[in-house]
């Protein structure tokens, strides 16, 4: 890296003028939403590894009324029921719901529930443990975690029927009287990647600084996801959609300048984890999210699924730069995150691709995606339509003749 | 003996395009001595020392004046030289809660003017849980919860839970500025009764951080504002308090409305200014009260719909800018191409990428004019102003082109184009006099002549509406009007010519009549005449209007097919 910065600034003025792309980001910070009903698991300045539950969603939140609440200290807070912290058994997101049913509230898994860590499931880990009953101590508040149902509110369910349990988060208090988004269905969020939590809000999101690197991207669609990163040969800078076959589970595959939605259908298909192509058009990611919202809605949802655009949205072939530490980082655990668009690596070491100091790439206009070597400046130049840009001349691929390109129209990389 | 340099930068920073312009003050007054616009990413000073090197090249002797240094070097005068410096807000989101539908729409039309992206919700229409949703995303940065200033019963039974959760989602995220308008004003004690136990728990550290965090005053950020029916026009008053919340001290955009009422005072003419960049668009008009009056009345309206490249543009905007297109695009590839057009604005500049931009801007112009109808509705003003980082490598005639293909009154008058953006920086000067004084010698620089436009109504189709003879210095041409048609007759920059056209019938053309005798001034487009109709009506198949488009475009920029 840092030779690369060496010879960068040996370089002339006008090359630091093509705008400049960064492939790694080093500790970026990333988001994951949460709604009225959802609530973080973690806290900030916690630690999470890859796979640690940090949110817990609640799919169809509803308006409930929930009636007053004690605060702590009144005196009457012995049925209060804005306190029971479920027991949690981590799943795959989208899977059945995880609160158990209230028969179980009273046995099993108290100490769980008393210090609000979550069992895990094979191959997970635990969220680090809270103080116990630190939130059951706190008073009402908008955001809090509140569970409850008909069998709380003193009302025997009846012999057939299954006491309905609830659980969301607290909306907000009227005339002594809260209100809450609470459902039955609730699915938890897990860490794509390792990290430190530097902000934890019931209901509105869940932010981590990630430990690792991070390759940046313009577009991302579907659900942050994790799996090897998988690179496959490319015909003409494209994956054919046979190629994603049912061998590839659990990957996140590199697939070339453009993925179509039938392969994004067929990847999902296959239990395949995300795509990283060049770009990624506006159909297919509209297509993707309502095969989101149909498996949202269904009964065994698919794993999660993510897809990451380097570009944007019209087609071009990956950078070789990225294309190359792509395929340098073949079979290793990498996460595909959507706020902001990341491909997530675990650590910091990196086996950076070696770049020519004058390495340009074209990233719109007629040869976008073709990429070769700086020569110079052109200075103001009149392009097509008679529009005077500033220019530079470049030699792409093997041609034997310079071309001239809009400095804004190239891109150089940095790391 | 050393003197204080007489010379500024005026700088832009626009989130796609940084302008820069050197201002000197020589010759007894100040003047533009260069500017220079370049992609957001470009760094500033490379920027000005490219700026100041022509000046060197240029004129040596102007730059030791201004600089008040014999023998100045650029890369100090970069570092030495004031800076007046305007830039964009990013583009921020306002939930709007009403008690009713009627009322949310009210609002939502107040804080689209005021240029917020909006999204809102009504108590009669929508569950609290998706009202929480829109308040506690966290792309919402402000919340306007409103009410007629006495509230009929629809709207009066919501308010008690619409307050509730609104303080509630206030006290969740302390960020979030909340604007209480017109009869909602009266729930302003939920805000104040909250405690600090009402924090939201943080409950690992809970007991750490409430000591160590100071509480957080009671009703803080909470602003009390008029109704959406206050003021004049109906919401104005509303519009200012929430364009106050959005948009920094020196926005650009507010700059330019500003700007433009001190140019109406210095050359005490109507002016009106239709602005398009990537956040957002600006309209706005000012015009002293009366013939040599002194005082001047303006509007403007910001919108962040009037972006040329929209976040997340819509299917009616991607049909809106392919009825403008003159390239055959498919729905979803013009939609990745105006995602992408917002990721690189200035990638592809030239050639398609250029017809793409335009159609865009002009798109973006149409929301604007559409959004401001009580501007449209006035006469044509003396001088229309583009302004706008999407114009900058434009040809000036084809941006005199796109003014008249969206903003369709009849009347005579004079297009320009603010080239250099100096109009946002001037704008930022606090003090209204020193604005003026600095205008007013600015102003022939400013304003970047584009020609002057002749765009009469009531003009009967199917034959000849008479005839034009254009008589000046360079310019003499007899036209034969006919109907439909737009033409531009050479007229360059700083000449004047006479104007004579008979009509066979009566016209609208500021005032009704058959002759019409007037003076008009010089552009680099020329003079244009413009017979086609008003508003304008285009071929319902997408290829004919195209072919249209593409006709008159042609006539306006004939490098096109290079």
């Amino acid at each position: 890296m840092t030779k690369a910065h060496a010879e960068a600034k040996a370089l002339p003025a006008e090359y630091t003028r093509i705008p400049a792309r960064r492939i790694l980001v080093v500790s970026p910070t990333i988001r994951f939403a949460l709604g009225p009903g959802d609530r973080a698991l973690v806290s900030a300045g916690q630690s999470v590894e890859a796979g640690t539950p940090i949110a817990e969603l609640t799919r169809d939140a509803e308006y409930v009324e929930v009636g007053r609440l004690p605060r702590p200290g009144d005196g009457n807070g012995a049925s209060a029921v804005a306190d029971a912290i479920p027991t949690l058994t981590w799943k795959e997101p989208g899977s059945d719901p995880i609160l158990p049913p209230a028969r179980d509230t009273g046995r099993g898994g108290g100490s769980d529930r008393a210090n609000g860590t979550v069992a895990k499931g094979p191959g997970e880990k635990p969220a680090a443990p809270k103080e116990p009953g630190i939130e059951r101590r706190q008073p009402p508040v908008p955001g809090k975690w509140w569970v409850g149902g008909s069998d709380r509110r003193g009302r025997a369910p009846g012999r057939r029927e299954q006491p309905r349990r609830m659980a969301g988060t607290l909306l907000f208090e009227i005339g002594g009287r809260w209100r809450a988004a609470a459902g039955e269905r609730h699915e938890t969020v897990g860490s794509p990647t390792a990290g430190v939590v530097t902000e934890a809000r019931n209901g509105l999101c869940v932010a981590i600084k990630v430990a690792g690197a991070a390759i940046p991207g313009a577009v991302a669609g579907g659900v942050p996801s994790r799996g090897y990163l998988d690179v496959p040969r490319l015909v003409d800078g494209e994956l054919r959609d046979t190629a994603l076959d049912v061998g590839r589970s659990g990957a996140i595959v590199v697939a070339g300048g453009r993925v179509s939605a039938e392969a994004l259908t067929r990847a999902r298909a296959m239990s395949i984890r995300g795509i990283v192509a060049g770009s990624l058009g506006q159909g297919e990611l509209r297509d993707l999210a309502a095969s989101e919202a149909r498996q949202r809605s269904g009964l065994h949802p698919l794993p999660p699924f993510g897809v990451l655009g380097l570009d944007g949205h019209q087609r071009r072939p990956i950078a070789s730069p990225i294309l190359a530490l792509l395929a340098a980082l073949a079979g290793r655990e990498v996460a595909i995150v959507t706020d902001p668009p990341l491909l997530v690596l675990d650590d910091l070491d990196v086996p950076l691709p070696e770049l020519a100091p004058d390495w340009v790439r074209v990233r719109s206009g007629p040869q976008a995606g073709r990429e070769g070597r700086w020569l110079g400046s052109a200075g103001l130049h009149r392009f097509r339509a008679g529009i005077h840009l500033e220019a530079a001349n470049v030699r792409l691929g093997d041609d034997l003749t310079p071309t001239v390109i809009a400095l804004a129209d190239l891109e150089r990389f940095i790391f | 003996m050393s003197r204080q340099p007489r010379a500024f930068f005026a700088l832009d920073f626009g989130s796609a395009t940084t302008s820069a312009a050197f201002v000197g003050h020589a010759g007894g007054r100040w003047r533009l001595l260069a500017h220079a616009a370049a992609p957001a990413t470009t760094k500033l000073d490379a920027l000005l020392l490219g700026i100041l090197d022509r000046v060197q090249q240029a004129d040596p002797e102007l730059l030791e004046v201004v600089s008040a240094q014999q023998r100045p070097k650029p890369a100090a005068l970069v570092v030495d030289l004031t800076r007046l410096e305007a830039h964009s807000t990013p583009p921020r989101r306002l939930a709007v809660l009403a008690g009713s539908r009627r009322q949310r729409r009210r609002l939502e039309e107040v804080a689209a003017r005021a240029g917020w992206l909006v999204v809102g919700a009504s108590a009669d229409a929508d569950d609290p849980v998706a009202m929480s949703r829109l308040v506690l995303s966290a792309a919402t940065h402000a919340v306007l919860l409103g009410a007629d200033s006495r509230p009929a019963g629809d709207e009066r039974r919501h308010l008690p839970m619409l307050g509730a959760l609104v303080a509630a989602a206030a006290r969740s995220r302390p960020e979030l500025a909340v604007v209480l308008a017109g009869g909602a004003a009266v729930r302003e004690s939920d805000f104040l009764e909250a405690g600090e136990h009402d924090r939201i728990p943080d409950p690992a550290q809970a007991a750490a951080a409430t000591q160590a965090a100071p509480p957080r005053p009671a009703g803080r950020g909470v602003l009390l504002a008029p109704g959406a029916e206050s003021g004049l026009p109906a919401g104005a008053a509303l519009q200012q308090v929430l364009e106050g919340v959005r948009a920094r001290a020196d926005e650009s955009r507010l700059g330019v409305a500003r700007s433009v009422g001190s140019l109406a005072f210095v050359l005490d003419r109507c002016i009106e200014a239709l602005e398009v960049g990537i956040d957002g668009g600006l309209r706005c008009r000012a015009e002293p009260i009366g013939p040599g009056d002194r005082t001047i009345v303006s509007s403007h309206v910001a919108l962040a719909a009037g972006s040329f490249a929209p976040l997340d543009p819509s299917d009616e905007i991607v049909d809106a800018v392919l009825s403008w297109s003159t390239v055959a695009f498919d729905r979803y590839r013009l939609s990745d191409r105006l995602r992408d057009l917002r990721i690189s604005p200035w990638g592809e500049a030239d050639g398609e990428g250029a017809l793409l931009r335009l159609a865009a801007a002009k798109a973006a112009a149409e929301r604007l004019v559409a959004a401001t109808p009580e501007i449209s509705a006035r006469e044509m003003p003396d001088i229309l102003i583009a302004a706008g980082g999407v114009w900058a490598s434009t040809p000036p005639s084809v941006v005199a082109l796109a003014m008249a293909d969206v903003v369709r009154r009849p009347g005579i008058g004079r297009l320009a184009c603010d080239q250099a953006r100096l109009l946002g920086p001037l704008g930022t000067i606090g003090d209204e006099e020193e604005r003026r004084r600095i205008i007013k010698d600015l102003a022939d620089d400013v304003l970047l002549p584009l020609g002057s436009l002749i765009l009469p109504s009531g003009i009967r189709q199917g034959r000849s509406a008479g005839r034009m003879r254009v008589l000046g210095e360079s310019a003499n041409s007899d036209i034969d009007l006919q109907p439909g048609g737009i033409w531009a007759v050479e007229l360059p920059p700083g000449q004047t010519a006479m104007v004579e056209m008979d009509f066979r019938d009566t016209v609208r053309l500021g005032a009704r009549g058959r002759h019409f005798s007037v003076e008009v001034l010089g552009g680099l487009g020329g003079l244009f005449v413009d017979l086609r109709d008003i508003p304008l009506r285009m071929p319902d198949r997408a290829d004919q209007r195209r072919a249209t488009w593409e006709a008159w475009q042609r006539a306006m920029w004939s490098e096109i097919d290079e």
